[in-house]
Protein backbone atom coordinates (compact mmCIF):
# COMPACT_ATOMS: atom_id res chain seq x y z
CA UNK A 1 0.00 0.00 0.00
CA UNK A 2 1.55 3.28 -1.01
CA UNK A 3 -0.36 5.15 1.72
CA UNK A 4 1.49 3.26 4.42
CA UNK A 5 4.83 4.58 3.26
CA UNK A 6 3.76 8.19 3.68
CA UNK A 7 1.61 7.94 6.76
CA UNK A 8 2.23 11.08 8.80
CA UNK A 9 4.56 10.73 11.71
CA UNK A 10 6.50 7.83 10.29
CA UNK A 11 10.21 8.36 10.11
CA UNK A 12 10.44 7.23 6.53
CA UNK A 13 13.80 5.85 5.42
CA UNK A 14 15.47 7.56 2.47
CA UNK A 15 14.33 4.88 0.02
CA UNK A 16 10.70 5.48 0.92
CA UNK A 17 10.94 9.25 0.71
CA UNK A 18 7.85 10.68 -0.96
CA UNK A 19 8.10 11.49 -4.66
CA UNK A 20 6.37 14.78 -4.00
CA UNK A 21 6.52 16.59 -0.69
CA UNK A 22 4.38 19.65 -0.14
CA UNK A 23 5.15 21.64 2.99
CA UNK A 24 2.90 24.37 4.39
CA UNK A 25 2.18 25.71 0.95
CA UNK A 26 0.27 29.00 0.99
CA UNK A 27 -0.94 31.50 -1.55
CA UNK A 28 -2.16 34.85 -0.35
CA UNK A 29 -4.08 37.24 -2.60
CA UNK A 30 -5.02 40.62 -1.20
CA UNK A 31 -4.51 39.35 2.32
CA UNK A 32 -6.78 36.36 1.73
CA UNK A 33 -5.17 32.94 1.96
CA UNK A 34 -6.67 31.08 -1.00
CA UNK A 35 -4.26 28.30 -0.16
CA UNK A 36 -3.54 27.96 3.53
CA UNK A 37 -0.56 25.93 4.74
CA UNK A 38 -1.28 22.83 2.71
CA UNK A 39 0.98 19.88 3.47
CA UNK A 40 0.95 16.60 1.64
CA UNK A 41 3.25 13.73 0.76
CA UNK A 42 2.64 11.82 -2.43
CA UNK A 43 4.36 8.49 -3.07
CA UNK A 44 5.29 7.22 -6.48
CA UNK A 45 2.32 5.67 -8.25
CA UNK A 46 -0.30 7.28 -6.03
CA UNK A 47 -3.40 8.76 -7.57
CA UNK A 48 -4.52 11.61 -5.38
CA UNK A 49 -7.98 12.97 -6.06
CA UNK A 50 -8.46 16.53 -4.84
CA UNK A 51 -12.07 17.40 -4.21
CA UNK A 52 -14.03 20.14 -2.53
CA UNK A 53 -16.36 23.04 -3.24
CA UNK A 54 -15.41 25.73 -5.74
CA UNK A 55 -13.10 28.32 -4.25
CA UNK A 56 -11.59 25.71 -1.96
CA UNK A 57 -8.10 26.32 -3.33
CA UNK A 58 -7.81 23.06 -5.28
CA UNK A 59 -6.62 24.64 -8.52
CA UNK A 60 -4.37 27.03 -6.66
CA UNK A 61 -2.74 24.06 -4.94
CA UNK A 62 -1.92 22.46 -8.30
CA UNK A 63 -0.77 25.73 -9.86
CA UNK A 64 1.55 26.42 -6.96
CA UNK A 65 3.16 23.00 -7.35
CA UNK A 66 4.65 23.79 -10.76
CA UNK A 67 4.87 27.49 -9.94
CA UNK A 68 2.53 28.70 -12.64
CA UNK A 69 1.54 30.64 -9.59
CA UNK A 70 4.29 31.56 -7.20
CA UNK A 71 3.36 30.40 -3.72
CA UNK A 72 3.56 33.00 -0.96
CA UNK A 73 5.03 30.52 1.51
CA UNK A 74 5.99 26.91 1.89
CA UNK A 75 7.88 24.54 -0.32
CA UNK A 76 7.45 21.83 -2.88
CA UNK A 77 10.06 19.11 -3.25
CA UNK A 78 9.83 16.74 -6.21
CA UNK A 79 12.11 13.71 -6.10
CA UNK A 80 14.55 15.57 -3.90
CA UNK A 81 14.49 18.76 -5.99
CA UNK A 82 13.10 21.89 -4.40
CA UNK A 83 10.87 23.52 -7.00
CA UNK A 84 11.36 27.02 -5.61
CA UNK A 85 15.05 27.34 -5.02
CA UNK A 86 18.48 25.81 -4.80
CA UNK A 87 20.44 25.14 -1.64
CA UNK A 88 23.65 27.13 -1.53
CA UNK A 89 25.76 27.12 1.63
CA UNK A 90 22.80 25.74 3.55
CA UNK A 91 20.51 28.53 2.39
CA UNK A 92 17.67 28.24 -0.08
CA UNK A 93 18.35 30.70 -2.90
CA UNK A 94 15.37 31.48 -5.16
CA UNK A 95 15.80 30.13 -8.67
CA UNK A 96 16.27 32.15 -11.82
CA UNK A 97 13.38 31.87 -14.28
CA UNK A 98 15.35 29.52 -16.55
CA UNK A 99 16.01 27.13 -13.66
CA UNK A 100 12.33 27.10 -12.70
CA UNK A 101 11.46 26.36 -16.33
CA UNK A 102 13.89 23.44 -16.32
CA UNK A 103 12.39 22.02 -13.11
CA UNK A 104 8.87 22.29 -14.50
CA UNK A 105 9.67 19.66 -17.13
CA UNK A 106 9.19 16.99 -14.48
CA UNK A 107 5.64 18.08 -13.66
CA UNK A 108 3.03 17.59 -16.34
CA UNK A 109 -0.16 19.60 -16.28
CA UNK A 110 -3.53 19.18 -17.94
CA UNK A 111 -5.88 22.15 -17.84
CA UNK A 112 -9.62 22.47 -17.63
CA UNK A 113 -9.75 24.38 -20.90
CA UNK A 114 -7.18 22.17 -22.67
CA UNK A 115 -5.00 25.14 -23.70
CA UNK A 116 -3.69 23.43 -26.80
CA UNK A 117 -1.43 25.64 -28.89
CA UNK A 118 -3.99 26.96 -31.33
CA UNK A 119 -1.62 27.42 -34.27
CA UNK A 120 -0.16 23.92 -34.16
CA UNK A 121 -1.46 20.51 -35.26
CA UNK A 122 -2.10 17.80 -32.68
CA UNK A 123 1.26 16.24 -33.56
CA UNK A 124 3.13 19.53 -33.27
CA UNK A 125 1.39 20.27 -29.98
CA UNK A 126 2.84 17.10 -28.54
CA UNK A 127 6.21 17.26 -30.31
CA UNK A 128 7.07 20.87 -29.50
CA UNK A 129 8.01 20.11 -25.89
CA UNK A 130 10.49 17.32 -26.67
CA UNK A 131 11.86 19.27 -29.62
CA UNK A 132 12.18 22.74 -28.15
CA UNK A 133 12.51 22.07 -24.45
CA UNK A 134 14.36 18.75 -24.47
CA UNK A 135 16.27 19.62 -27.62
CA UNK A 136 15.46 16.40 -29.48
CA UNK A 137 15.92 16.18 -33.25
CA UNK A 138 12.64 16.73 -35.08
CA UNK A 139 12.33 13.10 -36.24
CA UNK A 140 12.79 11.74 -32.76
CA UNK A 141 10.42 14.27 -31.17
CA UNK A 142 7.71 13.50 -33.72
CA UNK A 143 8.16 9.76 -33.26
CA UNK A 144 7.64 10.22 -29.55
CA UNK A 145 4.63 12.46 -30.19
CA UNK A 146 3.08 9.82 -32.46
CA UNK A 147 3.55 7.18 -29.78
CA UNK A 148 1.88 9.33 -27.14
CA UNK A 149 -1.00 10.26 -29.44
CA UNK A 150 -1.58 6.60 -30.22
CA UNK A 151 -1.57 5.90 -26.51
CA UNK A 152 -4.53 8.29 -26.12
CA UNK A 153 -6.25 6.77 -29.20
CA UNK A 154 -5.68 9.74 -31.48
CA UNK A 155 -3.49 8.11 -34.10
CA UNK A 156 -5.99 9.14 -36.77
CA UNK A 157 -6.10 12.82 -35.90
CA UNK A 158 -2.46 13.87 -35.69
CA UNK A 159 -2.54 16.40 -38.51
CA UNK A 160 -5.63 18.25 -37.21
CA UNK A 161 -5.61 21.65 -35.60
CA UNK A 162 -7.22 22.01 -32.16
CA UNK A 163 -10.28 23.76 -33.62
CA UNK A 164 -10.92 20.67 -35.78
CA UNK A 165 -11.07 18.39 -32.73
CA UNK A 166 -13.84 17.73 -30.23
CA UNK A 167 -13.32 18.79 -26.63
CA UNK A 168 -12.62 15.22 -25.59
CA UNK A 169 -10.06 14.81 -28.35
CA UNK A 170 -8.43 18.12 -27.46
CA UNK A 171 -8.10 17.08 -23.86
CA UNK A 172 -6.52 13.79 -24.90
CA UNK A 173 -4.00 15.68 -27.04
CA UNK A 174 -3.28 17.80 -23.98
CA UNK A 175 -2.65 14.63 -21.97
CA UNK A 176 -0.34 13.32 -24.70
CA UNK A 177 1.48 16.67 -24.66
CA UNK A 178 2.10 16.28 -20.94
CA UNK A 179 3.15 12.63 -21.31
CA UNK A 180 5.65 13.44 -24.05
CA UNK A 181 7.79 15.26 -21.50
CA UNK A 182 7.93 12.01 -19.47
CA UNK A 183 7.12 13.83 -16.23
CA UNK A 184 7.43 12.30 -12.79
CA UNK A 185 3.96 13.45 -11.85
CA UNK A 186 0.98 14.82 -13.78
CA UNK A 187 -1.45 17.40 -12.41
CA UNK A 188 -4.99 17.41 -13.76
CA UNK A 189 -6.95 20.60 -13.11
CA UNK A 190 -10.61 19.64 -13.57
CA UNK A 191 -9.83 17.82 -16.81
CA UNK A 192 -13.47 17.08 -17.67
CA UNK A 193 -15.27 20.19 -16.37
CA UNK A 194 -15.30 21.94 -19.75
CA UNK A 195 -16.51 18.89 -21.66
CA UNK A 196 -19.94 17.96 -22.94
CA UNK A 197 -21.25 15.09 -20.80
CA UNK A 198 -20.91 12.51 -23.58
CA UNK A 199 -17.19 13.30 -23.97
CA UNK A 200 -16.26 12.96 -20.30
CA UNK A 201 -15.91 9.18 -20.46
CA UNK A 202 -13.16 9.06 -23.09
CA UNK A 203 -10.95 11.41 -21.07
CA UNK A 204 -11.53 9.60 -17.78
CA UNK A 205 -10.67 6.33 -19.51
CA UNK A 206 -7.32 7.71 -20.59
CA UNK A 207 -6.57 8.90 -17.06
CA UNK A 208 -7.57 5.50 -15.73
CA UNK A 209 -5.18 3.92 -18.22
CA UNK A 210 -2.35 6.09 -16.92
CA UNK A 211 -3.22 5.01 -13.40
CA UNK A 212 -2.85 1.39 -14.45
CA UNK A 213 0.55 2.20 -15.95
CA UNK A 214 1.67 3.50 -12.56
CA UNK A 215 1.75 7.22 -13.31
CA UNK A 216 1.73 9.43 -10.24
CA UNK A 217 -1.14 11.90 -10.50
CA UNK A 218 -2.95 14.64 -8.64
CA UNK A 219 -6.42 15.14 -10.05
CA UNK A 220 -8.78 17.96 -9.15
CA UNK A 221 -12.18 16.64 -10.09
CA UNK A 222 -15.90 16.89 -9.53
CA UNK A 223 -16.49 13.37 -10.87
CA UNK A 224 -17.08 11.55 -7.58
CA UNK A 225 -17.65 8.14 -9.08
CA UNK A 226 -14.34 8.43 -10.92
CA UNK A 227 -12.53 9.72 -7.83
CA UNK A 228 -13.76 6.76 -5.88
CA UNK A 229 -12.87 4.16 -8.49
CA UNK A 230 -9.52 5.45 -9.68
CA UNK A 231 -8.19 7.43 -6.73
CA UNK A 232 -5.95 5.74 -4.22
CA UNK A 233 -6.36 8.67 -1.92
CA UNK A 234 -8.74 11.58 -1.46
CA UNK A 235 -7.82 15.07 -0.38
CA UNK A 236 -10.77 17.16 0.68
CA UNK A 237 -10.21 20.91 0.65
CA UNK A 238 -12.27 23.86 1.76
CA UNK A 239 -11.38 27.47 2.49
CA UNK A 240 -7.84 26.98 1.22
CA UNK A 241 -7.06 24.18 3.64
CA UNK A 242 -6.68 20.45 3.37
CA UNK A 243 -9.35 19.22 5.77
CA UNK A 244 -9.23 15.55 5.09
CA UNK A 245 -6.70 13.16 3.63
CA UNK A 246 -7.83 9.54 3.55
CA UNK A 247 -7.80 6.42 1.39
CA UNK A 248 -10.49 6.72 -1.28
CA UNK A 249 -12.75 3.97 0.00
CA UNK A 250 -12.65 5.25 3.55
CA UNK A 251 -13.35 8.83 2.50
CA UNK A 252 -16.51 8.00 0.60
CA UNK A 253 -17.80 5.52 3.16
CA UNK A 254 -16.85 7.27 6.38
CA UNK A 255 -15.80 10.89 5.84
CA UNK A 256 -14.44 12.28 9.09
CA UNK A 257 -14.99 15.99 8.65
CA UNK A 258 -18.50 17.44 8.91
CA UNK A 259 -17.77 19.72 5.95
CA UNK A 260 -16.70 16.75 3.84
CA UNK A 261 -19.93 14.97 4.81
CA UNK A 262 -21.95 18.06 3.84
CA UNK A 263 -20.12 18.30 0.55
CA UNK A 264 -20.69 14.65 -0.33
CA UNK A 265 -24.35 14.93 0.60
CA UNK A 266 -24.76 18.02 -1.62
CA UNK A 267 -22.99 16.37 -4.53
CA UNK A 268 -25.08 13.22 -4.10
CA UNK A 269 -28.29 15.25 -4.26
CA UNK A 270 -27.26 16.75 -7.59
CA UNK A 271 -26.81 13.36 -9.25
CA UNK B 1 -15.57 79.03 -61.51
CA UNK B 2 -12.38 78.67 -63.44
CA UNK B 3 -11.84 75.96 -66.03
CA UNK B 4 -10.03 72.90 -64.71
CA UNK B 5 -6.55 73.24 -66.20
CA UNK B 6 -5.83 69.81 -67.69
CA UNK B 7 -2.70 71.16 -69.37
CA UNK B 8 -1.07 71.72 -65.98
CA UNK B 9 -2.07 68.26 -64.91
CA UNK B 10 -0.33 66.60 -67.87
CA UNK B 11 2.63 68.86 -67.31
CA UNK B 12 2.81 67.93 -63.61
CA UNK B 13 2.46 64.17 -63.83
CA UNK B 14 6.04 63.30 -64.89
CA UNK B 15 7.47 65.49 -62.11
CA UNK B 16 5.11 64.05 -59.59
CA UNK B 17 6.00 60.52 -60.65
CA UNK B 18 9.58 61.36 -59.75
CA UNK B 19 8.32 62.63 -56.41
CA UNK B 20 6.35 59.44 -56.01
CA UNK B 21 9.52 57.45 -56.52
CA UNK B 22 11.22 59.36 -53.68
CA UNK B 23 8.17 58.87 -51.46
CA UNK B 24 8.23 55.15 -52.24
CA UNK B 25 11.92 54.87 -51.41
CA UNK B 26 11.50 56.71 -48.13
CA UNK B 27 8.37 54.81 -47.18
CA UNK B 28 9.75 51.37 -47.99
CA UNK B 29 12.91 52.05 -46.02
CA UNK B 30 10.89 53.49 -43.13
CA UNK B 31 8.47 50.56 -43.16
CA UNK B 32 11.44 48.22 -43.01
CA UNK B 33 13.28 50.04 -40.21
CA UNK B 34 10.13 51.10 -38.38
CA UNK B 35 8.82 47.53 -38.31
CA UNK B 36 12.19 46.26 -37.18
CA UNK B 37 12.40 48.84 -34.39
CA UNK B 38 8.76 48.23 -33.49
CA UNK B 39 8.99 44.45 -33.29
CA UNK B 40 12.22 44.57 -31.29
CA UNK B 41 10.84 47.20 -28.89
CA UNK B 42 7.52 45.37 -28.67
CA UNK B 43 9.30 42.14 -27.71
CA UNK B 44 11.53 44.02 -25.27
CA UNK B 45 8.47 45.46 -23.56
CA UNK B 46 7.21 41.87 -23.19
CA UNK B 47 10.57 40.58 -21.98
CA UNK B 48 9.78 41.02 -18.31
CA UNK B 49 13.04 42.94 -17.82
CA UNK B 50 12.02 46.06 -15.96
CA UNK B 51 14.65 48.65 -16.98
CA UNK B 52 14.21 47.69 -20.64
CA UNK B 53 10.44 47.96 -20.33
CA UNK B 54 10.80 51.44 -18.87
CA UNK B 55 13.02 52.55 -21.73
CA UNK B 56 10.53 51.34 -24.32
CA UNK B 57 7.72 52.99 -22.40
CA UNK B 58 9.57 56.29 -22.35
CA UNK B 59 10.17 56.05 -26.10
CA UNK B 60 6.51 55.35 -26.82
CA UNK B 61 5.46 58.11 -24.42
CA UNK B 62 7.61 60.65 -26.24
CA UNK B 63 6.54 59.68 -29.76
CA UNK B 64 2.86 59.49 -28.87
CA UNK B 65 2.97 62.79 -27.03
CA UNK B 66 4.66 64.94 -29.69
CA UNK B 67 3.52 65.89 -33.20
CA UNK B 68 5.19 64.02 -36.03
CA UNK B 69 6.11 67.36 -37.60
CA UNK B 70 8.02 68.35 -34.47
CA UNK B 71 9.79 64.98 -34.51
CA UNK B 72 10.83 65.57 -38.12
CA UNK B 73 12.25 69.01 -37.27
CA UNK B 74 13.93 67.69 -34.15
CA UNK B 75 15.80 65.03 -36.06
CA UNK B 76 16.61 67.33 -38.95
CA UNK B 77 17.97 70.12 -36.75
CA UNK B 78 19.14 68.18 -33.71
CA UNK B 79 21.42 65.69 -35.41
CA UNK B 80 23.79 68.36 -36.80
CA UNK B 81 23.90 69.90 -33.30
CA UNK B 82 25.50 66.73 -32.00
CA UNK B 83 27.84 66.49 -34.95
CA UNK B 84 25.89 64.01 -37.05
CA UNK B 85 25.57 65.21 -40.63
CA UNK B 86 23.36 63.13 -42.86
CA UNK B 87 21.25 63.99 -45.87
CA UNK B 88 17.69 65.24 -45.57
CA UNK B 89 16.59 61.99 -47.19
CA UNK B 90 18.03 59.88 -44.39
CA UNK B 91 16.78 62.32 -41.76
CA UNK B 92 13.34 61.68 -43.21
CA UNK B 93 13.77 57.92 -43.08
CA UNK B 94 14.98 58.14 -39.48
CA UNK B 95 12.11 60.41 -38.44
CA UNK B 96 9.44 58.20 -39.98
CA UNK B 97 11.01 54.98 -38.67
CA UNK B 98 11.38 56.50 -35.21
CA UNK B 99 7.75 57.55 -35.23
CA UNK B 100 6.30 54.31 -36.63
CA UNK B 101 8.56 52.14 -34.46
CA UNK B 102 6.91 53.38 -31.28
CA UNK B 103 3.39 52.74 -32.50
CA UNK B 104 4.33 49.35 -33.92
CA UNK B 105 5.93 48.42 -30.58
CA UNK B 106 2.57 49.10 -28.96
CA UNK B 107 0.75 47.06 -31.60
CA UNK B 108 3.08 44.10 -31.07
CA UNK B 109 2.79 44.32 -27.29
CA UNK B 110 -1.01 44.63 -27.31
CA UNK B 111 -1.49 41.79 -29.82
CA UNK B 112 0.71 39.40 -27.88
CA UNK B 113 -0.94 40.35 -24.60
CA UNK B 114 -4.36 39.69 -26.10
CA UNK B 115 -3.55 35.99 -26.54
CA UNK B 116 -5.34 33.83 -23.97
CA UNK B 117 -3.32 33.39 -20.77
CA UNK B 118 -3.90 29.64 -21.02
CA UNK B 119 -1.45 29.49 -23.93
CA UNK B 120 1.33 30.91 -21.79
CA UNK B 121 0.43 28.62 -18.91
CA UNK B 122 0.51 25.56 -21.17
CA UNK B 123 3.91 26.64 -22.51
CA UNK B 124 5.21 27.14 -18.97
CA UNK B 125 3.84 23.78 -17.89
CA UNK B 126 5.97 21.87 -20.43
CA UNK B 127 9.03 23.77 -19.26
CA UNK B 128 9.35 26.45 -21.93
CA UNK B 129 11.27 29.54 -20.99
CA UNK B 130 9.62 32.93 -21.29
CA UNK B 131 11.49 33.53 -24.52
CA UNK B 132 10.50 30.19 -26.04
CA UNK B 133 6.83 30.73 -25.29
CA UNK B 134 7.00 34.27 -26.66
CA UNK B 135 8.69 33.27 -29.92
CA UNK B 136 7.08 29.89 -30.57
CA UNK B 137 3.63 30.19 -29.03
CA UNK B 138 2.51 33.79 -28.57
CA UNK B 139 4.09 35.62 -31.48
CA UNK B 140 2.95 33.23 -34.24
CA UNK B 141 -0.61 33.44 -32.91
CA UNK B 142 -0.61 37.21 -32.71
CA UNK B 143 0.68 37.85 -36.25
CA UNK B 144 -2.79 37.75 -37.70
CA UNK B 145 -4.18 40.04 -35.01
CA UNK B 146 -1.40 42.48 -35.70
CA UNK B 147 -2.10 42.82 -39.38
CA UNK B 148 -5.07 45.24 -39.33
CA UNK B 149 -3.61 47.73 -36.82
CA UNK B 150 -0.23 47.39 -38.50
CA UNK B 151 -1.82 48.28 -41.84
CA UNK B 152 -3.32 51.39 -40.28
CA UNK B 153 0.04 52.36 -38.91
CA UNK B 154 1.78 51.89 -42.27
CA UNK B 155 -0.92 53.96 -43.96
CA UNK B 156 -0.28 56.68 -41.40
CA UNK B 157 3.41 56.40 -42.20
CA UNK B 158 2.89 56.84 -45.95
CA UNK B 159 0.64 59.84 -45.41
CA UNK B 160 3.00 61.21 -42.79
CA UNK B 161 5.82 61.13 -45.31
CA UNK B 162 4.27 64.27 -46.83
CA UNK B 163 5.56 66.12 -43.75
CA UNK B 164 9.05 65.61 -45.11
CA UNK B 165 8.29 68.25 -47.73
CA UNK B 166 9.19 70.77 -45.00
CA UNK B 167 12.79 69.59 -44.81
CA UNK B 168 13.38 70.11 -48.51
CA UNK B 169 12.99 66.51 -49.62
CA UNK B 170 11.36 66.55 -53.03
CA UNK B 171 9.00 63.72 -52.34
CA UNK B 172 5.50 63.54 -53.73
CA UNK B 173 3.95 66.47 -51.84
CA UNK B 174 6.87 68.80 -52.41
CA UNK B 175 7.08 67.88 -56.08
CA UNK B 176 3.51 69.11 -56.35
CA UNK B 177 4.23 72.28 -54.40
CA UNK B 178 7.12 73.09 -56.71
CA UNK B 179 4.78 73.01 -59.69
CA UNK B 180 2.17 75.09 -57.86
CA UNK B 181 4.82 77.73 -57.21
CA UNK B 182 5.65 77.68 -60.89
CA UNK B 183 2.15 77.54 -62.47
CA UNK B 184 -0.13 78.94 -59.70
CA UNK B 185 -2.64 76.08 -60.04
CA UNK B 186 -3.05 74.80 -56.48
CA UNK B 187 -6.46 73.20 -56.98
CA UNK B 188 -5.45 70.99 -59.93
CA UNK B 189 -2.18 69.93 -58.38
CA UNK B 190 -3.62 69.11 -54.94
CA UNK B 191 -6.30 67.04 -56.68
CA UNK B 192 -3.63 65.09 -58.52
CA UNK B 193 -1.67 64.79 -55.28
CA UNK B 194 -4.71 63.33 -53.51
CA UNK B 195 -5.21 60.79 -56.30
CA UNK B 196 -1.54 59.76 -56.16
CA UNK B 197 -1.72 59.16 -52.40
CA UNK B 198 -5.00 57.29 -52.79
CA UNK B 199 -3.38 54.94 -55.27
CA UNK B 200 -0.37 54.35 -53.00
CA UNK B 201 -2.55 53.67 -49.98
CA UNK B 202 -4.88 51.39 -51.94
CA UNK B 203 -1.96 49.25 -53.04
CA UNK B 204 -0.80 49.02 -49.43
CA UNK B 205 -4.28 48.04 -48.23
CA UNK B 206 -4.59 45.34 -50.87
CA UNK B 207 -1.23 43.98 -49.89
CA UNK B 208 -2.22 43.76 -46.26
CA UNK B 209 -5.53 42.07 -47.07
CA UNK B 210 -3.55 39.48 -48.98
CA UNK B 211 -1.15 38.97 -46.07
CA UNK B 212 -4.02 38.69 -43.61
CA UNK B 213 -5.67 35.98 -45.72
CA UNK B 214 -2.42 34.10 -46.02
CA UNK B 215 -2.00 34.15 -42.24
CA UNK B 216 -5.49 32.77 -41.66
Amino acid sequence: MPEAAVAPGLAAPAAAAPLLAIRRLSKIYNEVAVLDRASLDVAKGEIVMVIGPSGAGKSTLLRCLNRIEVPSEGEVVLDGVNMGGTLRDGKLVPDAAAVTARKRRDIGMVFQRFNLFAHLSALQNVAIGPRLVLGMPREEAEARARRELERVQLGAHMAKRPNQLSGGQQQRVAIARALAMQPKVILFDEPTSALDPELVGEVLEVIQGLARDGMTMLVVTHEMQFAREVGTRIIFMDGGRILEDSPAKQFFERPEQPRARDFLARVARQH
Amino acid sequence: MNEFDWGTVWYAIPYMLMGTWVTLEICLLSILFGTLVGVVCGLLSLSGVRPVQWLVRAYVYFVRGTPALVQVFLIYFALPQVGIYISAFWCGVIALSFNAGAFIAEIVRASVESIDAGQTEAAMAIGMTHRQSLLHILLPQSLRRMTPPLTNELITLVKGSSLLSVISITELTRSGQVIIAERFTPFEIYMVLAVFYLVLISILSRLSEYVEKRLA
